[in-house]
């Protein structure tokens, strides 16, 4: 499971396909102060990036990888 | 090459060529419906074409050039000549393209741009417009934006967000750029649907080439999670990279409308940030530097300035100044200018105005119009006349208001993109006037003026530019929306022609004389020898008749090659049909096609057909086994078929292999026996190879069932037929449990036959090379009579001997020779040899074959007749009737 729901954290790992984006706008849309754990995350399908921009949960961990983790921070860094 | 992409491109110039001539004709005669339907279907026939191959940039123009045929089709858009011109460009632009296929097999990133401004441009005119003013007043507009657009996109470094950039990338950047890298900001936009096409706009943009940095931004304020759609894309992409701007077309070439790439120059990304602890304070050492610069003591400079920046805290914006200051100084010592804004910047904490400080940026001078190249001031008179005549044409009211807009908004636009502000208000004065009377004269009066200046301003340049010119070998013009393809330029002569089967047949039937007139030649020499004596002169005749010989053949060689064609054309409906059937039988089958590109007479090739279609059928019906009955006797699910053309010396072979059950001599000899083809004594007497080509006889068809694919008593037997017509064989081997083989053996040419002349009773006649075997002379005591019948032993081989004038009807004895012996040309019989007893041998000849016609096509003995090079009639002997 590229996405693992733990309680009140969602663990990224690898590449997490756009087939994602709906159980993940439902997850935080349930958990409204959950955080997200990026750091085994490789790529995400931007349709998971805008949820998680939309529902601006808390970053728990940036990705490891480097641009990855650059990326993502000039998208959700704001919030 | 291949020859799918040959034969496009030889397609797309005929249409190219059809479009601009219906282009033309519906300029005089725009009504005509017929035109614009035949018109529409070469461009969308075109466009259909261009997507079978990976040529995105062909394909969106035509594209959008058929969105606009179809609009205009539909009268929603009116046809006029500034949409025909367009049209025109855009079909230059493809012409382009075929012309660069042709020469490197594929088209260059960089025409990615060019694709999506012309797309771009078509698709303007599609809007529900009734005017032709409208159109024109579209196309005006059109043309300012691109003015405009030059224009802004070499002032556009200094408005990006740059600063957003970390202060290290950046620097980065810049080292970079210092060391001759292009850098490139670029933005991203995506298509909002681009998710359900299956595309990762994130994953595209990390991997861009040469990139440094990115950044994504949204294109709204996220509603507060009330129904965001996640899979609509409002994402845009920014992205800055050092790699050259072709390897960034070439990336982003199927989406260069969704990508805007504009050059960053490299001290634009000197932009001072941090906190600004309390405003200004640095007067000293602004001071003191500019003393330093203006002495130019660099080494003071770079002191002073190292020493401030480890007294201050990293993240002022006194330290980041100072870092790029040093930066600066170390890459580009000469720039002085540059560190003296940089310095300057402290008084402020304002970042310096690059784009004053670089002469090298066009655009940036206070006085744009001078900035104006020539062919941009061309096109500025020319819009400004464009505007006067929308102007002047006759209008209802209710339009007026629409068009004085339009062309006020055209000519404000044109006076900014030209640097001209002094005239705005004039012109916005000219513009309320000319709404709140609703008539067009006070805007055509400051037209008027502003035209006349033009003029003189362009009179005045021209003489300034002329000069100049003439070293600057314009390239300007090029670069221009035409794509240089008019009339008056060379034609690309196009590599194929297409040739009605009627000239080609003409061709060959001419070549066929030449081929019995030359044959004449020999005749000749022998008559100059035994009638006239005059050996010297018949050897020179036969000389002469060498050298024709030589060029004739070729000459032949040559008209068969035009015809020829490789059996890909029949080849090519296999997949489908296997696939079908195979479908439909529930059977898995792999079809393999070998050596397609195999050439043959044209003839050939599309006899070839039908009995192919037919083996393929057979073997598929009959040949392969369920999968679960391949699965149990231990051989893969997926069954085999191989087709493969091969050519041997003059024929063409095609093998037709399968890995199914094969045939069971067996059942074939019990099926035949009881079907009355073979007798009880041939059952038991013939070989199981004997028996397994026994499918071609006529009225066989081992399938129980009758099928709706085969097996309806017309089997084999028609391949048979129709591979031999074209005087061809059919071979077939089998293992029962391991597949069958079934292999046709075809003439290359059917145009020539090479035949041996015999003679009989003082006649002559001819044998097709093809069936004979050998010529040999057997003395009249080997000759044997087995029950009536005349029989010899060759090679310990008994050949049944039948004589020609017997056959034939001729009421005479066979002639021996002096010695006694009895000449005998051995044929091929099927898989049998027989003897036939002429008087004599003669040469071989290659002929013209004309089947018989009239009264004498009922003469089954002979397949044909031909004329020789002495004028007198050869008939050729057709082996398998006569006997």
């Amino acid at each position: 499971m590229p996405i693992e729901y733990k309680n009140n954290l969602a663990v990224f790992s690898d590449v997490v396909s756009v087939e994602e984006a709906e159980a993940l706008l439902e997850w935080l849309q349930k958990n409204a102060s959950a955080s997200v754990d990026l750091l085994a995350c490789t790529h995400l399908h931007p349709a998971n990036l805008q949820v998680l921009m939309a529902a601006e949960p808390v970053i728990s961990a940036w990705p490891a990888d480097t641009g990855l983790a650059a990326w993502l921070r000039s998208a959700l860094k704001a919030m | 090459m291949n020859p799918l992409l040959e034969q496009f491109l030889s397609e797309a110039r005929d249409f190219l060529q059809g479009i601009g001539e219906k282009l033309m004709q519906l300029e005089n005669n725009p009504g005509n419906a017929e035109l614009m339907t035949e018109l529409f279907r070469f461009v969308h026939t075109l466009k259909g074409n261009s997507g079978l191959f990976e040529f995105p940039e062909m394909t969106r123009v035509l594209h959008a050039g058929e969105d606009l045929m179809d609009a205009v089709r539909h009268g929603q858009v009116e046809f006029s000549k500034e949409l025909a011109d367009r049209l025109l460009d855009s079909m230059d632009f493809v012409g382009l393209l075929c012309d660069e296929i042709e020469a490197n097999g594929n088209i260059g990133a960089a025409h990615a741009a060019d694709s999506a401004r012309l797309a771009a441009s078509l698709r303007q005119l599609i809007v529900k417009v009734e005017s032709p003013a409208a159109v024109a007043a579209v196309v005006a507009a059109s043309l300012l934006a691109t003015l405009a657009e030059t224009h802004a996109g070499q002032g556009e470094g200094e408005r990006l967000p740059l600063v957003k950039i970390p202060e290290t990338v950046r620097m980065d950047a810049y080292r970079h750029a210092c060391k001759g890298a292009a850098l490139h900001w670029l933005d991203y936009a995506p298509a909002e649907e681009c998710f359900f096409q299956g595309d990762d706009p994130f994953f595209q943009a990390r991997n861009t080439p040469g990139i440094l940095w990115g950044g994504i931004t949204t294109r709204q304020p996220w509603p507060k999670l009330a129904e965001p759609d996640a899979y609509r894309c409002v994402l845009d992409f920014h992205v800055l990279s050092t790699a050259p701007r072709e390897e960034l077309d070439e990336y982003y070439r199927y989406m260069p409308d969704q990508v805007r790439m504009i050059p960053v120059p490299p001290l634009s990304l000197a932009l001072p940030d941090g906190k600004h602890n309390g405003g200004p304070m640095y007067e000293e050492f602004v001071s003191n530097a500019i003393g330093l610069l203006g002495k130019g003591r660099l080494e003071g400079l770079s002191r002073a300035a190292r020493t401030l920046l480890d007294l201050s805290r990293p993240d002022l914006w006194l330290s980041s100044a100072l870092r790029w200051l040093l930066l600066v100084m170390e890459l580009e010592p000469e720039n002085q200018d540059a560190f003296g804004a940089l310095i300057k910047s402290l008084r402020h904490l304002i970042p310096p105005q690059w784009a004053e400080l670089q002469p090298g940026l066009p655009g940036k001078t206070l006085e744009p119009e001078s900035t104006l190249t020539p062919a941009e001031a061309e096109a500025l008179t020319a819009l400004l006349a464009v505007q006067r005549n929308i102007l002047t044409l006759p209008i209802e009211a209710s339009w007026q208001l629409g068009r004085i807009k339009a062309v006020a908004s055209a000519l404000s636009g044109c006076l900014k993109a030209s640097g001209n502000l002094a005239a705005l208000p004039g012109l916005e004065a000219a513009t309320a006037m000319a709404l709140n009377e609703a008539v067009s004269t006070p805007l055509l009066v400051w037209l008027d003026g502003a035209l006349q200046e033009r003029q003189q301003a362009a009179t005045a340049e021209t003489q300034t530019v002329q000069a100049d010119a003439i070293t600057r070998t314009s390239p300007n013009t090029e670069g221009q929306s035409k794509f240089g393809r008019r009339s008056e330029d060379v034609v690309a002569g196009s590599k194929s022609i297409k040739v009605d089967q009627v000239k080609i047949d003409r061709l060959m039937n001419l070549i066929g004389e030449m081929v019995v007139s030359k044959n004449a030649l020999p005749y000749l020499a022998g008559r100059a020898e035994t009638v006239f004596g005059v050996r010297e002169l018949s050897r020179e005749i036969k000389a002469q008749y060498a050298v024709i010989n030589r060029i004739a053949e070729e000459m032949q060689d040559a008209i068969m090659q035009v015809s020829m064609m490789p059996v890909s054309f029949v080849f090519q409906r296999f997949p489908r049909l296997v696939r079908d059937t195979s479908r439909k039988l529930g059977k898995e089958v792999n079809l393999v096609l070998e050596g397609e590109e195999t050439e043959a007479d044209k003839n050939i090739i599309e006899s070839l057909g039908d009995p192919l279609v037919h083996i393929v059928r057979n073997s598929l019906d009959h040949g392969f086994e369920l999968p679960e009955v391949r699965l149990a006797s231990g051989k893969p699910a997926v069954g085999t078929l191989t087709i493969r053309a091969t050519q041997e010396s003059d024929r063409v072979v095609i093998e037709i292999s399968d890995d199914g059950k094969g045939i069971d001599p067996k059942v074939i000899k019990q099926k035949a026996y009881e079907k009355g083809i073979i007798d009880e004594a041939a059952l038991e007497r013939i070989s199981d190879q004997e028996a397994v080509n026994l499918v071609f006889a006529s009225g066989f068809s081992t399938v129980e069932v009758v099928s709706d694919l085969s097996g309806r008593g017309v089997g084999m037997d028609v391949v048979k037929t129709a591979v031999e017509r074209v005087n061809g064989t059919v071979a077939l081997e089998s293992a029962k449990g391991k597949g069958t083989r079934i292999r046709l053996s075809l003439p290359l040419s059917m145009a020539v036959t090479n035949v041996m002349i015999v003679e009989s009773d003082g006649q002559v006649f001819g044998m097709p090379m093809d069936s004979v075997v050998e010529t040999v002379r057997v003395p009249r005591s080997a000759i044997r009579t087995i029950k009536n019948s005349l029989v010899t032993v060759l090679r310990g081989c008994i050949v049944p001997l039948k004589s020609i004038n017997t056959l034939l009807e001729i009421d005479a004895p066979p002639i021996a020779n002096a010695e006694d012996e009895l000449a005998i040309l051995v044929v091929r019989l099927g898989d049998e040899s027989v003897g036939l007893l002429v008087d004599d041998f003669r040469e071989t000849v290659d002929i013209i074959l004309k089947p018989l016609s009239g009264v004498l096509a009922g003469l089954s003995a002979y397949s044909g007749s031909a004329l020789m090079g002495d004028g007198s009639v050869l008939m050729i002997l057709n082996v398998k009737e006569m006997l």
